[in-house]
């Protein structure tokens, strides 16, 4: 009998990431057109080819056709491989760009992940190398992936030459867990990283005043470490950033983070930080909002049953991604207020029904 | 004649009898004695004390989530199963027949009936067909195995036990039949025990095993199959892995949809679309997903209905009833079968019933109310499509009518509106003095004309409300209104202009002016309708005036602050229906429609539409949308945190919050989270203005209970502590089973509230809802040569299982099956929901270096086996078969395994040698030739190992240049010219991506399935000759006896050596030695000893001799009395085997008679 195989069909160059990782979780062909067709550049940028080529680098037996324009890809997804993988990225996206999808498939591979990425640590524009491991793999762990999941920044690459280098280990699961996270509880402890590489030292102390400044007045357990790479550690580039990190004492995690930018001081940096932290703490919610598609989609791969998390408003990432979970896997969300009693709020309650999403690719030989 | 009239009997009130009878009693009804059971020693009482945990532990199995909902399960699947003439029809019917008092003539398919308050049975007789038993024992939660009593064990019921057991091991339970036909009691008593040992030894110890006398009336009786019914209802299941992680249905009625017109002009043969009928089991079956129809193939789910059951669980009324309601077990679901005289066919219903009103038929006359029902069953168009074919002309000379965008948001405007209708029905009847019929048909009417409102309303006052519906759905809204609902109404309003709008530009339009212009319309119809009421109307105009209206005036001001402060206020909106069935992106569900910067910038572009720039590339390009994770930050939204005011507002937020915020309890938080900051600011900047009155005493009470609370909390804790730290602590086993009872809780009560449509949307069909099951591209043959005898089972497919890929196995030859089987030798898995033929290569792990290939699987032990098919989950059992024909003797399953590991690759290798000779020797190097073809071969395989017959080992070097295919080797010692020399290689090999899948049900002879055969039974069908190639043919190798020469020393050198190390050559003696030459003569004595010696052993030899000469006599004897006997039992055992092989006949032929058309063969086991 002829198999026809669903392909995901999508368009445009958004949300590439996570379509590209539901396809590949779900084994379903994805076919992306559009990508900048009017474009003076048209197709496909540098990084989303070498985000292609990793991926075809973890996987095994994934085909991936790019068009002659570029406008157009098709990914037939091969099984997640994992095992010890270098990555050079490129310098137009940091290595937050290509953590992000990986992370999500990490969990699912045949083999632990060990992957090396050398490049941009910290950008404006991804989830740099210290949110991935304050907040990302927190994050990962309320899904049951502990034992063994670590981020080694080795080396720190500011933009624009990078030079940085980050380790990425992550155990395997047989299926996530599910989850139900619905008390947001209130915040206990503020964390922060505060670094500065091929610029002064002083430049994080500064920062970390400054920060303190805006955060005291609410809580005294706040540490923010001031963390200082040298010689060869520090990268190709100067540059200084803070993250900070709030926990509550259910353990939801709200988490901002500012770059330096040329012809900022960096108390500006640290005051913009630790408001946009205040601001990420008023949206409430049990889960950062940078990781919403995260939490999202390992409840869509939960067991078959209800998972339930409450968040702040969506994203336009997290809408998007919520339209194509729905179409690689079918799973649609219930979303509701999280208090019908209270009319302003805007936190929601997100539930849904896993998927039972097993890991068929891990290996009992 | 008198009767004898004697005293009755008294007994003694009181003395030493009367003690005696009460102690006695009273002895017994103390039951249990302690002492008598309290261990003697410390020994013992360590010993019992072990055995009691021990037999505690063997309760506890591994927590296992239990699917099947408790309050509507799906009814438990009973398969009867047995070789053919065993008897299982005729169980069918009788188990039939004491749970719903009706008598089938013909079982065909399943048939399903009420047999308990909260159970169904469905009841599948299993054929003998190998496909039909693999099918059965995947979905079978009980197992009626039934066995002829007469007979014995059959090779089929053997391989039914062995693909039970690689499925996943259902409930069994064994029925011993024809236990009549045995006369002798005795023999009876043996055949019964020898049967339930060897029963147990295939199953467990304990097993249960029934015993069916004779058949009385066509049933077998009455009393034995009552204890029967009651072991199966009292069955308890235990989830099964598979069958936990799959929807599946048993289908008990197909249907084809295809149109007739398309199969006549395609003269049958088009693919079809089939409906199947069933209950589902297992776990949700969601949209979306492909099914697999074991015998058919993957399909493609067009749509899934729910069904009324058609065979419900009694309801409320006998619930406070212990037993089953007689009415109810009635109740019977067999649509293949003849019940109630309605035979559903693949294609077709045929009802038996005479006499009655039939559609069509046209001879009855027919009344009022039948044309009537009769009309409405016409009606081929819902009431939506009537709607939307509805046109309506804004003016009498617009030539286009309204259009009504068809896109899926119609489908929840629509829903809202009924919702709203709903709420209006509501009101109706709580107030105005409608009468409750008229009630009824205006809302009915109004439904319809509700499609139409939300269309002219924006436009103002249409014609479209002529009807007089419209007048009266103008009181309500206005009612509603001044009932502050109004919000409400103007979230409808943003619902529509959602809706309506076509395209983004639109969109972006709508907000700007739209928005303003449709409220101001709605306002407008307001204030026409509300002439009559006393309420402020001008507060409606703008949205925040309706939540100001209740409020104090101090409070709008600060709403209006919170406002400006917050940037636009958030409403609450419908996500599910924005996300999951709007058009919008998801800027613009974020930004609710309002303006916004693209939108201007769109509405500018609109303007000059003669000039289109068909990318803002230029412009753009600095700030393309990148897919950014980092959301840029607003530096304006950050500068609000420069107030105080706000900075304060999220104290509550911490942990170190003010104590007003944590007394105020739960609320002021929920509030503050909620986002809503400007309540907070009038808790602690404004002042308690509002919340004054309550915190007078509510903060007081509040504290008190928290502080109660927290007091309550910590004493249970400390008593928890105090009393016993262990007692409270759950150990590992009962805290799993408290967590999954937890999760399924969660999991009823999560979406419990919403309604069926949203909800199997969001969790899919559950388990033990009857459905339909729409599929598409059927293949013809499966209805053309649809028989109801066969299951069909429609398995849900996880999205993994929709791949193909490499399989990895753990497999081992089953070891009834006679051969040994064979790499690249095509066979048949059941794995999974499928059957298919694919081509494994056998391999076993060496030294975890290597996977290496082996020919033939291993006696008695466990290998790898790799072949390529559709992905199975890891864990997953599988059986595996040579051939599923009937007409196979002996055991068919040929193995049995578990899936490992699933890839794109294989690395599977086999031993590869390439020999080779030296032609030239020097001391340790060699030039070798026959090894390779040309240099290019040399150069990939330069620095390889290398290896002479004797061991002695070396390496490839460098390709020659002269003759094409030989190089130079180096060795650790100098080789012969007689070496050969080989190179030990591993060479990879790939499976072949063969997958055949077994589409029994396709054929109209069902069991006569074939399918990739072997080379040899190719050749052997096509009577061709094996070719024989002269270089594989064995001959005897012809070696020559190796002369070694004789060392030869030159005298030069000879001389020169040592004396030591030189030759030691001498000439042969010439002459005797004395030892040689001298005589021997005897002394006297010495003579006469020997003498005496020699005739001493002649008597002895003589002796022994005769002796054996007499046992020789004896034993002839005794042989030919043994001869005798011997001669004597075979022919006893002659008879006796010409007494059974009659027997044996006799029954065979009875069965034939039995059975004309299941010629099936019945193999001996």
């Amino acid at each position: 009998m002829a198999q026809p195989i669903t392909v995901l069909n999508f368009s445009g160059h958004q949300f590439l990431r996570h379509r590209l990782v539901l396809s590949i979780l779900s084994g379903k062909p994805v076919k992306i057109d559009k990508i900048r067709p009017d474009d003076k550049n048209p197709g496909l940028r540098d990084y989303e080819v070498s985000l292609l080529r990793l991926l075809e680098r973890v996987t095994n037996g994934t085909v991936i056709e790019i068009s002659v324009t570029g406008t157009a890809i098709l990914l037939k997804p091969g099984v997640i491989a994992g095992g010890s993988v270098m990555h050079e990225c490129p310098l137009s996206r940091s290595t937050g760009y290509f953590l992000e999808p990986i992370v999500m498939l990490a969990p699912f591979a045949k083999k632990p992940f060990n992957l090396t990425l050398r490049g941009i640590t910290s950008d404006d524009r991804d989830l740099s190398a210290d949110l991935i491991r304050t907040v990302t793999l927190p994050h990962l762990q309320l899904f049951g992936i502990s034992e063994g999941l670590e981020l080694r920044i080795k080396k720190r690459g500011s933009a624009p030459l990078g030079g940085g280098e980050v380790q990425f280990l992550c155990p395997i699961v047989k299926q996530v867990k599910t989850l139900n996270f619905v008390d947001p509880g209130k915040i206990k402890r503020i964390r922060g990283i505060a670094h500065a590489v091929r610029v002064s030292p002083q430049f994080s102390n500064r920062m970390i005043e400054a920060a303190r400044s805006v955060l005291n007045r609410y809580i005294p357990d706040i540490y923010l470490y001031s963390d200082v790479y040298k010689g060869e550690d520090s990268g190709k580039s100067p540059g200084y950033a803070l993250s900070l990190l709030a926990e509550s004492t259910t353990g939801a995690i709200h988490s901002a983070e500012t770059v330096s930018q040329p012809g900022v001081t960096p108390e500006d940096i640290a005051l913009q930080a630790s408001r946009a932290l205040l601001s990420e703490i008023r949206r409430g919610g049990c889960v950062d909002h940078q990781h919403q598609v995260l939490v999202l989609l390992m409840m869509v791969l939960g067991s078959e049953d209800v998972g339930r998390c409450r968040m702040g408003e969506p994203t336009p990432r997290t809408i998007q991604f919520l339209r194509d979970a729905k179409q690689a896997f079918g799973t649609s969300f219930k979303i509701i207020p999280a208090d019908q009693a209270d009319p302003e709020s805007s936190e929601l309650l997100f539930s849904c029904y896993g998927t039972g999403y097993i890991n068929t690719n891990r290996s009992l030989a | 004649m008198e009767q004898q009239q004697n005293r009755a009997h008294r007994p003694a009130q009181s003395g030493a009898k009367a003690e005696k009878k009460k102690g006695k009693g009273k002895e017994k009804q103390h039951g249990f004695n302690e002492k008598a059971f309290a261990p003697k020693s410390g020994r013992r009482a360590e010993k019992q004390g072990r055995r009691a945990a021990e037999r505690d532990q063997t309760r506890l199995h591994v927590p296992l989530v239990d699917r099947t909902p408790d309050d509507e399960p799906p009814p438990v699947v009973v398969a009867i199963v047995g070789p053919p003439g065993v008897g299982k029809t005729t169980l069918v019917k009788s188990l039939v027949r004491r749970y719903t008092k009706q008598s089938l003539n013909q079982v065909q398919g399943p048939v399903t009936v009420v047999s308990g308050k909260k159970k169904r049975i469905t009841f599948l007789e299993c054929n003998n067909d190998l496909n039909s038993m693999i099918d059965v024992a995947k979905i079978a939660d009980l197992v009626l195995l039934m066995i002829d009593g007469s007979y014995g064990f059959e090779m089929e019921t053997f391989e039914f036990l062995n693909i039970l057991q690689s499925h996943g091991f259902p409930k069994v339970i064994g029925v011993l039949t024809h236990l009549d036909l045995i006369k002798k009691a005795s023999t009876l008593k043996d055949t019964k025990k020898i049967l339930k040992k060897r029963f147990w030894t295939e199953i467990y110890q304990g097993a249960k095993l029934f015993y069916l006398s004779g058949v009385l009336n066509g049933r077998y009786p009455d009393t034995e199959i009552l204890n029967l019914s009651r072991f199966i209802g009292v069955m308890k299941f235990r989830p099964l892995v598979f069958r936990n992680t799959h929807p599946y249905m048993l289908a008990d009625r197909i249907e084809d949809l295809t149109p007739r017109e398309q199969v006549r002009e395609s003269k049958g043969k088009c693919d079809r679309t089939v409906t199947v009928y069933g209950y589902l089991r297992g776990t949700n079956m969601r949209m979306g997903s492909k099914v697999h129809i074991p015998g058919v193939g993957d399909l493609e789910v067009k749509n899934i209905t729910k069904l009324g059951d058609p065979c419900p669980l009694p309801d409320a009324d006998s619930e406070k009833r212990r037993k089953l309601s007689e009415k109810k077990k009635l109740l019977v679901h067999a649509p293949m079968s003849d019940v109630g005289g309605v035979i559903y066919d693949k294609d077709a219903v045929y009802i038996n019933v005479p006499g009655n009103f039939t559609r069509g038929n046209d001879e009855v006359p027919q009344g009022e109310g039948e044309r009537m029902v009769m009309d409405l069953q016409d009606v081929s168009a819902t009431l939506e499509d009537a709607v939307a074919r509805s046109q309506i002309k804004l003016f009498g000379s617009s030539s286009k009518a309204l259009s009504v965008d068809p896109g899926p948001s119609r489908l929840h405007g629509s829903s809202d509106e009924e919702s709203d209708g709903s709420d209006e029905e509501e009101e109706d009847s709580e107030d105005e003095g409608f009468g409750t019929e008229s009630g009824w048909e205006g809302e009915s009417g109004e439904d319809n004309s509700d499609v139409e409102d939300d269309e002219d309303e924006g436009e103002g006052e249409g014609e479209g409300g002529g009807t007089g519906n419209r007048g009266r759905s103008a009181p309500r809204t206005s009612h509603r209104a001044a009932r502050g609902l109004s919000t409400a109404h103007d979230r409808n309003g943003k619902g529509k202009d959602v809706e309506y709008a076509d395209s983004d530009s639109d969109l972006g339009e709508l907000g700007e002016d739209g928005d303003g212009d449709e409220d101001g319309g709605l306002g407008g119809g307001r204030r026409v309708r509300l002439e009559g009421d006393e309420v402020d109307i001008e507060s409606d105009d703008d949205e925040e005036g309706s939540d100001a209206e209740e409020a104090p005036r101090w409070k709008a001001d600060l709403a209006s602050k919170a406002h400006a402060a917050l940037g636009s206020k958030r409403r609450k909106k419908n996500w599910m229906k924005l996300i999951y069935s709007s058009d919008l992106t998801p800027e613009q569900i974020l930004r609710d429609g309002s303006t916004s910067p693209s939108g201007d910038n769109k509405m500018d572009e609109d303007e000059d539409d003669f000039f289109t720039i068909k990318s803002r590339g230029t412009a753009a390009a600095g700030d393309e949308e990148l897919d950014m994770t980092k959301e840029k930050v607003d530096p304006k939204e950050l500068k609000q945190w420069e107030d105080e005011e706000l900075l304060d507002s999220i104290r509550g937020l911490f942990i170190t919050g003010d104590s007003n915020a944590t007394a105020g309890g739960d609320d002021g938080y929920e509030d503050l989270e909620g986002g809503a900051d400007f309540e907070d600011l009038e808790a602690t900047g404004d002042g308690e203005n509002e919340e004054g009155e309550q915190d007078a005493e509510d903060p007081e009470a509040a504290r008190a209970a928290a502080l109660a609370a927290k007091k309550e909390a910590l004493k249970r804790k400390f008593d928890e502590q105090y009393d016993d730290p262990e007692a409270s602590k759950m150990d590992f086993y009962e805290e799993k089973k408290d967590e999954i009872a937890r999760q399924l809780q969660l999991n009823k009560a999560e979406f419990a509230d919403v309604d069926p449509e949203a909800r199997a949307l969001v969790e899919g069909y559950r388990p033990g809802a009857y459905v339909r099951i729409e599929l598409q591209d059927v293949p013809a043959e499966m209805i053309e040569n649809f028989d109801p005898t066969y299951p069909i089972v429609v398995g849900g497919l996880l999205p993994a299982e929709e791949r193909f890929g490499y399989l990895q196995v753990r497999i081992k030859r089953h070891r009834w099956y006679a051969k040994t089987l064979k790499t690249n030798d095509p066979l048949i898995f059941s794995l999974g929901w499928r059957r298919f033929q694919s081509i494994p290569i056998y391999s076993l792990d060496d030294h975890s270096i290597r996977m290496r290939m082996l020919k033939y699987t291993p006696e008695h032990m466990h290998c790898y086996a790799t072949f390529y098919g559709p992905v199975a989950l890891p864990n997953t059992g599988f059986c595996a078969f040579n051939s599923l024909g009937g007409d196979v003797s002996g055991f068919r399953v040929s193995a049995t395994g578990v899936v490992l590991d699933i890839d794109r690759s294989t690395k599977i290798v086999k031993k590869l040698k390439l020999t080779g000779v030296p032609y030239k020797i020097f001391k340790n190097t060699a030039f070798v030739k026959d090894m390779f073809n040309s240099a290019l071969e040399i150069a990939k395989f330069e620095g390889a190992n290398i290896r002479t017959v004797s061991g002695i080992r070396g390496q490839v070097k460098k390709a020659l240049t002269k003759p094409d295919g030989a190089f130079r080797a180096t060795f650790e010692d100098k080789v012969l010219m007689s070496d050969i020399i080989f190179l030990r290689a591993w060479y990879s090999i790939q499976p072949r991506k063969f997958y055949n899948p077994v589409t029994s049900l396709l054929l109209s002879d069902k069991g006569e399935w074939t399918g990739m055969r072997l080379t040899g039974q190719v050749r052997r069908d096509e009577g061709l000759k094996t070719p024989l190639t002269v270089n594989s043919t064995y001959k005897a190798v012809q070696r020559a006896p190796r002369r070694f020469n004789t060392l030869k020393v030159p005298k030069r050198l000879q001389a020169a050596l040592p004396y030591a190390s030189k030759p030691k050559l001498m000439k042969p003696q010439q002459r005797q030695t004395y030892m040689q030459k001298r005589a021997v003569v005897l002394e006297p004595e010495e003579k006469k000893a020997i003498a005496l010696l020699q005739q001493v052993r002649a008597l002895r030899k003589d002796q022994v001799a005769r002796r054996r000469e007499k046992q020789n006599e004896r034993k002839e004897v005794h042989r030919k009395k043994v001869a005798k006997e011997e001669a004597k039992a075979s022919e006893k055992e002659k008879e006796k085997r010409k007494e059974y092989m009659r027997a044996a006949g006799m029954k065979s032929k009875r069965e034939a008679d039995r059975e004309e058309g299941r010629s099936s063969k019945r193999r001996k086991t």
